[in-house]
């Protein structure tokens, strides 16, 4: 469970969120979706101590995240906006074992968790291939194949889904609505509901830095065009 | 261009560390024995690495050229002399011995880049070495095989670009300065979103090291390379 | 601890301290984690839960920022190894090479910015084709290159002592014209002198030949590498933070 109580951040001199409250529950899918500068970046930098906060909480399962980043940032995982930057490594296996190593788990163990989270991703038998041979959207499966393979409860994504064309999309939509069968819970920042709106449990709307508006996709759905989001 | 490929060859299933042990035994004895003898030994321990790795000395060749014209020239300049007769074999043997063993020496080393991946590179050099300086090391060698493309890309377009808007031009420090500031951004911004997705995924000082264990092929080899570092003490 | 060899792919049993040790154990007791050694990942039937938090080292946000920056400019600096110019005065091109080193000791600094070339030539070492040509391999340093490829991380340390009159890294804007130039003429003799040298000793050439071969075609094009840098720190284009 992700929570954040009255939370209040800056990114340099710019306040950009402003006493924010929004508890998410695990295995839920939410859309964080709002116009550009509306603090959506920010917020889920702090779900796992990326950014500190100015003032109030974020808390993960009850703990504060600055208490124990590493207890944070394995039950958040996270994927960025631009796949091609947050590699480490040259190849898709070493990539994806990037993070378990950090864990310090077994080799074992290790080996398990890429299988798993290549296979996820459907990527697995390309464990050996460049990653820098890799097509776009292949790329973005292998960075959530990265966050997987920590074992989160929770996986966050910032855009990934921005640069990549239709068919890429939906081969990774398709994963993500896998992925929450199976239980994981999904934050997903999106600034287009195409494709993605009837996945979701619910929509958080994030305007001048608060939440402007939360609720199941249905509910939602007819409000959002004044908060600049293409509807669905 | 020489690099990594997978496969399944004897030179590939050898630990990284007996791999770049038998480069350094050899460059040592190829400095230590720079005589015809010397060399003729030499030149065939130098074309069974490439063997091992089912690579033929014509094509790791033809991926070394850059180095040749240097090696090609340097007898040619040092055998040169003012008179009559104007080049002296004499002056020029010592030169040539010594760039043929340049020229085994980056065979050798062509077989350990075809053949070992940048996990175990790195999985060497933090056995190599230990603790946070071999953990910063790793990390670091192993961004800049990752980056390396990427940045590769990013000056090409940085260059396209600057051609078709007539760069071509202007003068040439205009024109370094354009596409290496290009590159300078790239660095910056792409250097800022790593480090927060080395930070996501716990980059640690202590993580597990990548699997390394001597096996029983290791052993002739090690044994071969501590004789080629012992060879001039013969 | 548990570690897995290449040929036997199963679980080693745990060591017998009176059993004689293997050459395989001598090589992997060093490898194993740092700190917290005797901590093993808790192991139920074979598969490892989650790790105990508390034994995780985190490398600090600021050492990460660090590293980020310092290894993707090794980067950049094997990049630069594809990129050359026609030289109006010489048929050898003009690369990048030697303007990475002086842009490494202008914009990280002489400590950085040595470390970060260091790291380039490990990488090179280690079989990132970053060397001239998409060369790479141990050979290039300790062949005929080899002057000039360790001469760099030194001149790095040289420009960036120079621009920023000592080991702490200030905005290279404010260094002066002079002191800017001047230290890289002074990068630009460090490179060519160790170049010089390393041919000397690798291909056994005296010092005419030498320098005909490696420093006489390729010292006139500094100039344009200068004059590139001087415009990349003086324009606003690029600002180090």
């Amino acid at each position: 469970m992700i929570e954040t109580r009255d939370l209040v951040a800056s990114r340099g001199e710019t306040r950009v969120l402003d006493g924010l409250d929004l508890t998410i529950e695990d295995g839920e899918f939410v859309l964080l979706v709002g116009p550009n500068g509306a603090g959506k970046t920010t917020l889920v930098r702090q779900f796992n101590g990326l950014e500190e906060p100015d003032a109030g909480e974020v808390l993960v399962d009850g703990r504060p995240v600055q208490e124990d980043l590493v207890a944070a940032r394995t039950a958040v995982g996270m994927v960025f906006q631009d796949p091609r930057d947050q590699f480490v490594a040259a190849t898709v296996r070493a990539d994806v074992a990037f993070g378990p190593e950090n864990l310090g788990l077994t080799h074992d163990e290790i080996d398990r968790r890429v299988a798993d989270a290549l296979e996820t991703v459907g990527m697995d038998g390309r464990g050996d291939e460049r990653i820098d041979r890799l097509s776009g959207g292949e790329q973005a499966r292998v960075a959530i194949a990265g966050a997987l393979a920590m074992a989160p409860d929770h996986l966050v994504l910032d855009e990934p889904l921005a640069s990549l064309d239709l068919p890429a999309r939906r081969a990774v939509r398709d994963r993500l609505e896998r992925l929450h069968d199976d239980g994981t819970g999904i934050v997903l920042v999106t600034h287009d509901l195409r494709d993605v709106a009837e996945l979701a449990d619910r929509i958080v709307v994030l305007s001048d830095g608060r939440v402007a508006l939360d609720g199941d996709p249905d509910a939602v759905r007819d409000r959002l065009e004044a908060f600049d989001v293409r509807p669905c | 261009m020489l690099s990594y490929e997978p496969g399944a060859t004897v030179a590939h299933a050898l630990d990284p560390r007996t791999k770049l042990a038998f480069q350094a035994g050899f460059a040592v004895a190829a400095f230590a024995y720079t005589t015809p003898h010397g060399l003729a030994v030499l030149s065939v321990l130098a074309l069974a690495p490439l063997a091992a790795a089912r690579r033929s000395a014509l094509a790791a060749a033809w991926d070394l050229r850059f180095a040749f014209p240097i090696l090609l020239a340097a007898p040619l300049f040092e055998g040169v002399v003012l008179g009559p007769p104007w080049f002296s074999l004499a002056q020029a043997r010592f030169p040539a011995l010594a760039s043929y063993r340049v020229v085994l020496l980056l065979f050798v080393s062509a077989a350990y880049v075809y053949t070992t991946s940048a996990r175990d590179s790195r999985a060497a050099i933090q056995w190599l070495v230990p603790g946070r300086p071999g953990r910063f090391l790793g990390l670091g060698v192993a961004v800049v095989f990752r980056f390396l493309p990427v940045l590769v890309a990013d000056l090409q377009r940085a260059r396209a670009a600057m051609r078709a808007r007539l760069g071509t031009e202007r003068p040439l420090a205009e024109r370094i300065r354009i596409v290496t500031t290009a590159g300078l951004r790239r660095v910056d911004a792409r250097a800022d979103a790593l480090s927060l997705a080395l930070q996501a995924r716990c980059v640690a000082w202590n993580p597990t090291l990548p699997r390394l264990a001597l096996g029983r092929r290791d052993v002739p080899v090690l044994a071969l390379a501590l004789a080629l570092t012992l060879s001039p003490l013969l | 601890m548990t570690r897995t060899s290449r040929d036997v792919d199963e679980l080693v049993p745990p060591v017998d301290p009176s059993a004689p040790v293997s050459l395989t154990e001598v090589f992997n007791w060093v490898d194993g984690r740092e700190e917290g050694n005797d901590t093993e990942p808790v192991t139920h039937g074979g598969t490892a839960v989650s790790t105990d938090t508390e034994d995780v080292d985190l490398v600090d946000a600021a050492v990460v920022e660090n590293l980020g920056r310092v290894a993707l400019f090794a980067a950049l600096m094997g990049a630069f190894a594809y990129v050359s110019f026609p030289n109006p005065f010489s048929p050898a091109p003009v690369t990048l090479q030697v303007l990475g080193v002086f842009l490494a000791g202008i914009f990280l600094g002489p400590v950085w910015g040595g470390v970060s070339i260091g790291l380039y030539l490990a990488a090179g070492a280690l079989g990132a084709p970053v060397f001239s040509g998409g060369s790479a391999g141990l050979a290039p340093l300790v062949g005929s290159t080899a002057g000039y490829l360790w001469s760099y991380p030194i001149g790095a340390f040289v420009v960036g002592a120079i621009v920023h009159g000592g080991l702490s890294v200030g905005d290279p804007r404010e260094a002066g014209l002079i002191h800017l130039v001047g230290s890289m003429v002074a990068g630009t003799a460090v490179v060519y002198a160790m170049g010089v040298a390393g041919l000397m000793l690798v291909l056994g050439l005296g010092p005419v030949a030498a320098f005909m071969a490696g420093a006489a075609a390729f010292i006139p094009a500094e100039a344009f590498k200068i004059a590139a840098a001087v415009g990349i720190v003086r324009s606003d284009a690029f600002v180090a933070e």
